[in-house]
């Protein structure tokens, strides 16, 4: 029989010794299948709770949505042809949403995202009011006064109840209920301010409604019947022909949510790769207990060998052992990370604003699998692969040491096979891939260098002259003797503090550019839907009201991308962080001269009284995303008009000033004549107080009532809070890599407690104290908890620098309460976890250990 | 030099052996040249570190010398590679060890089953329970070796080595972790189960008297050899 035609029963008898071995129990393996599963866990749970999310907008759409089909305009109504069209292929229930200042009796006032919506409203699923009623009862006139309902957040930032009045505009409302969830709220996306519903008659009254106003309507279409998915497409096909100019934005049920669905696809990703980090990390745990296993089979391996077994046969044995095991640890993962979803719906299913499906996903299992399986086999693989090389002659000679040479060459490619097969399925999977080989390359260098960083330690402690104290002796003799626990230490704890670092520092960062820093810079007030006819006038105001105030105030209106080259937006292929711009619509401008906290970097500004084509300047960053160059065309509808205009230049913008600035803004021709309202901002030469802004915002809401005021504190807050729910799920998903590190370094400790046992007992007889070896311990413990703190510290602050200013465009600051913070979780760690399993040493007896010595 | 066999089991032929690496590296062996009939017991004795240890491990194709032959039952080792002698080890050479070196996690039956198991035969069981019936431990199939005293895991460790039916049999002080008492019972056993399959015995033993009871006796010394005739 040749080799080939023996392979089968090879690795089935090789599969049936592992077996028999389990016999023996899961002995030092509790780390192995631990690790294992919490990072199996992690990628599942993230997987599923996203496919879930997904699944349920899906599967939800028409609940979203709240018809098959919704047609939005901006800034316009439909025309009387449009809704013609609409109605004649379906019941047709538009919605419109308009930024709106609500005032209390007492003069308060908060921003609301007002909505109106017909007495049919939902179409589907249900709206939640309390006290219960009909939308009839809640939103229609009683007594000549409109309903209205809200948010809670409305009632209690004007401190209202149910019953209370309001005034909206020019409309005087009666607040009949709380809003406690409207079914369609995902479709509307994130607003600033509290939800005010009220019907589309009462909207009119409030007199919002002028030419150029920031008003959305959505016309929704709900096809008769149950329509398959081919009839609202051609629906979609047949509206776009008859009216090509419309521009508006149009969503399908299929389709409801793209902007969140991207949302979870790349908040996804990012913990896929914290959760990568997991199992990165415990793979250490892995190739540790691997190596662990060879130490401890080393006399039934070499048994087996002296019994006619090949290296290659010992090798298969170890590592279906291992694999087994493996299997085993992602079976446990897959398992919980499967009931993330289910146990997240059954705990907080009611608090939850997402339409959460969970369900069991294949697919995500199998990969999951996949990683469990691939993380043991890249990790395992070396260590294993010197059981090929066990020589007999251990048997004979009674030295059953470690050696620490390197495997041959077929387990050193198996091992380079395996990950790169990780790589692949994690950039294959990646939403980003470009961030996905950035990571990687990350990981891989972070570890070598982490490995590194162990053997310098450890050549540091072998060279270092004696010191006198025999404790310090004794601790840089633990550190750098064969079977110490510093590669270990290293590179688990190392990896997972690097990465508590890194996101330390970037949510801190984050979170600095939006509340500490900007401020000093940043205006106090943004006006909304100022008149156009009314500028000067409410210039005047602001400053008679204000004092020493400066007002910067621009032209605006939302105008939606349609083309790009010629190429209709749904078919341009732009770079994954300019994509945002081809969705809905956006804020525009136009501009006789270059807009402040920005310059002109290519091309050039258009001259004073420009009167040709149209003109557009846009950001760098939206220019080359889009891949225009200058005098490319870019096609934008505005209040229903197909504008083309050509990039005369391109701008750098200060971001971060919360200046006024926009990523288009056009020769002032372009807009000639078309109704618009203006956007101002407002910063008090002294910065302002909380009760000045108060005051002003007061004022301007009796004044001016169909003036919307943002107070940037409001909005930075309101981003902040964002911010804070975004990195709570990130801090989790690394606590995740850093109780992998924790268990592989328990488990190194473990596997190396009987040899400092014994060490223990012989430095006892021959007269050590317990005082002694303890201060020798702590200071081996400390020294090597800190050495991994500073690399930690280091390597996680240039990986946070890194993203901060390259990815965000940032200013990076560093942070001392996270580094510090950082040094007391290691030393915590390696101190606390080292130390717990030396109190058992220390109070061993000699004797019975002396015996068998 | 023994010259009585025509068909010799073991051929060594100006073997040489070194161990270690720069300044650890020993010169164990020094020029061996040994031929040992088929069916002949050879008693291996000298002092510690005189390299006996190491010749057994060389005859059952664990060290390879730096030079010189050796052939086990006409073949040639040094013709093999290392999964060739695995395989040649598992057919043809049974070793015994000062230390049984059973494997815990498994049953005497299972145990004693794996050299035929790694040898593909589809009988290993059946086989496997006839030697261990042979050596008396028919009623302790399913124990595995923790239940076991130390003669008895000796024993297995017997069957184990005979089960292949091989020809050499290398035992490497198979009673030094045994008393006397039991010792002497697992010698007689390994001499009666010699003499029925008529395989060849080398013996490693510090033992004089064990030594005697072989064939011929051979000393060995600082890693050259010192023959002298069996008392026996």
């Amino acid at each position: 029989m040749n080799a080939l035609a023996t392979a089968p029963s090879r690795i089935g008898l090789a599969f049936r010794f592992a077996l028999r071995d389990f016999r023996g129990g899961l002995r030092g393996f509790g780390v192995f299948i631990a690790c294992i599963a919490i990072g199996v866990a992690a990628i599942t749970a993230v997987a599923a709770i996203s496919r879930g999310l997904t699944d349920g907008i899906a599967r939800e759409g028409r609940v979203i949505l709240g018809s098959d089909a919704a047609f939005v305009t901006i800034q316009r109504e439909a025309t009387a042809a449009e809704k013609s069209w609409l109605a004649a292929r379906g019941q047709v229930t538009p919605v419109a949403y308009i930024r709106a200042m609500a005032r209390a009796e007492d003069g308060n006032s908060v921003l609301t995202e007002a909505k109106s919506v017909d007495l049919a409203w939902p179409m589907f699923g249900q709206a939640v009011l309390q006290p219960a009623m009909s939308i009839s009862d809640a939103l229609g006139p009683k007594d000549g006064i409109f309903g209205a309902a809200a948010d809670q957040l409305l009632f209690t930032r004007l401190n209202l109840k149910p019953g209370d009045m309001i005034t909206v505009g020019e409309a005087r409302f009666q607040l009949r209920a709380e809003l406690l969830s409207e079914p369609d709220k995902l479709a509307g996306g994130v607003g600033f301010g509290p939800r005010l519903l009220m019907s589309e008659a009462a909207l009119r009254a409030t007199g919002l409604l002028q030419p150029g106003s920031l008003v959305r309507w959505s016309y929704r279409v709900t096809l008769p019947g149950d329509p398959q998915e081919g009839e609202i497409a051609a629906l979609i096909d047949g509206a776009k022909q008859a009216f090509p100019e419309a521009g508006w934005d149009v969503r399908s049920r299929m389709n409801a949510s793209p902007q969140f669905a991207r949302q979870i696809e790349r908040f996804t990703q990012f913990l896929t790769l914290v959760g990568l980090t997991a199992l990165l990390v415990g793979g250490v745990g892995v190739a540790n207990a691997a190596q662990g296993f060879v130490d401890r089979k080393r006399p039934d391996l070499a048994t087996l060998k002296s019994l006619g077994a090949t290296g290659a046969f010992v090798f298969s044995l170890s590592l279906m052992e291992v694999l087994t095991l493996a299997f085993f640890g992602s079976v446990i993962g897959l398992a919980v990370g499967s009931a993330a979803p289910f146990a997240l719906i059954s705990l907080f299913g009611h608090l939850l604003p997402l339409p959460l499906t969970p369900s069991i996903y294949m697919s995500e299992l199998v990969r999951g699998l996949a990683y469990g399986l691939l993380t043991a086999l890249a990790f395992s693989s070396w260590p294993l692969g010197r059981a090929h090389d066990i020589p007999v002659s251990a048997l004979f000679r009674d030295m059953v040491d470690r050696d620490g040479r390197w495997p041959r060459p077929a387990y050193i490619a198996l091992t380079a096979l395996a990950v790169a097969a990780l790589v692949a399925l994690a950039v294959a999977f990646a939403w980003d891939r470009r961030i996905a080989l950035i990571y990687v390359a990350s990981a891989a260098g972070a570890f070598l260098l982490l490995r590194g960083v162990g053997h310098l330690i450890m050549a540091g402690a072998r060279r270092m002259p004696r010191p006198r104290s025999t404790e310090a002796r004794l601790a840089l003799g633990n550190i750098h003797r064969p079977g110490a626990l510093t590669p270990a230490v290293t590179l688990s704890l190392g990896l997972g503090l690097t990465l508590l670092v890194a996101l330390g520092l970037i949510d801190t960062n984050l979170r600095n550019a939006l509340t500490a820093t900007l401020p000093e810079r940043a205006p106090s007030f943004f006006f909304i839907d100022i008149p156009n006819s009314e500028t000067q006038r409410f210039d005047a105001f602001l400053k008679e009201k204000g004092g020493d105030v400066s007002i910067d105030r621009v032209p605006m209106m939302r105008g939606r991308v349609v083309a790009v080259k010629g190429v209709r937006a749904e078919d341009v292929r732009a770079s994954d962080n300019v994509a945002w711009v081809l969705e809905g619509d956006r804020g525009i401008t136009y501009s006789a001269s270059v807009p402040t906290n920005s310059r002109v970097i290519r091309g050039e500004w258009w001259p004073e009284g420009y009167r040709g084509q149209p003109l557009v300047s846009m950001t760098r960053d939206i220019a080359d995303g889009l891949g225009l160059a200058l005098g490319d065309e870019i096609t934008v509808n505005v209040l229903g008009r197909n504008i083309t205009a050509k990039l005369a230049s391109v701008r750098q913008v200060e971001w971060r000033s919360v200046g006024i600035n926009f990523v288009m803004v056009f020769s002032p021709n372009t807009f000639a004549g078309a109704p618009h309202t203006h956007l101002a901002t407002l910063s008090f030469a002294d910065k302002g107080d909380a009760r000045r802004e108060a005051e002003l915002a007061r004022a301007v809401a009796i004044a001016w009532p169909a003036v919307s005021s943002v107070r940037v504190k409001d909005a930075l807050q309101a981003a902040s809070d964002l911010v804070a729910q975004l990195t709570t799920a990130m801090r989790g998903a690394s606590a995740v890599a850093l109780v992998s590190s924790i268990l592989v370094l328990a488990g190194a400790l473990a596997a190396g407690r009987a040899a400092r046992i014994k060490d223990a007992v012989v430095l006892k007889t021959l007269g050590a104290t317990r005082r002694q070896l303890f201060v020798a311990y702590l200071m081996e413990y400390g020294l090597l908890g800190a050495v991994t703190a500073v690399f930690g510290l280091v390597a996680g602050s240039l990986a946070s620098y890194g993203i901060v200013t390259q990815v965000m465009r940032l200013p990076f600051a560093m942070s001392w309460s996270v580094a510090l913070i950082s040094l007391a979780v290691a030393l915590v760690i390696t101190v606390g976890l080292g130390l717990m399993g030396t109190w058992r040493i220390l109070g061993q007896k000699p004797a019975p250990y002396l015996r068998e010595l | 030099m023994l010259d009585r066999a025509t068909h010799p089991a073991i051929v060594l032929d100006n073997v040489h052996l070194t161990l270690g690496h720069g300044v650890s590296r020993v010169h164990i062996l020094k020029g061996i040249t040994l031929s040992i009939a088929r069916g002949d017991a050879v008693g291996l004795v000298g002092p510690s570190g005189s390299g006996k240890s190491t010749l057994l491990m060389a005859m059952a194709g664990l060290e390879r010398p730096d030079s010189g032959r050796i052939a086990i039952d006409g073949q040639d080792l040094g013709a093999l590679n290392e999964d060739g002698l695995a395989r040649f080890r598992g057919r043809r050479i049974g070793i015994v060890f000062q230390s049984f070196h059973l494997i815990p996690t498994m049953t005497a039956l299972e145990n004693v089953a794996v050299p035929l198991e790694l040898g593909g035969a589809s009988d290993a069981f059946d086989r496997a329970k006839a030697e261990l019936d042979a050596v008396g431990l028919g009623h302790r199939l399913s124990h595995y070796p923790g239940q076991l005293s130390g003669g008895e895991q000796q024993r297995v460790a017997l069957a184990r080595a005979l089960a292949p039916d091989p020809a050499i049999v290398v035992a490497d002080e198979p009673t030094g972790n045994l008393d006397e008492g039991t010792g002497g019972q697992i010698v007689e056993l390994l001499f009666k189960l010699k003499r029925e399959r008529g395989a060849t015995l080398v013996l490693v033993t510090h033992d004089l008297n064990l030594a005697r009871k072989c064939d011929h006796m051979v000393r060995i010394r600082s890693g050259v050899l010192d023959l002298e005739p069996a008392e026996a």
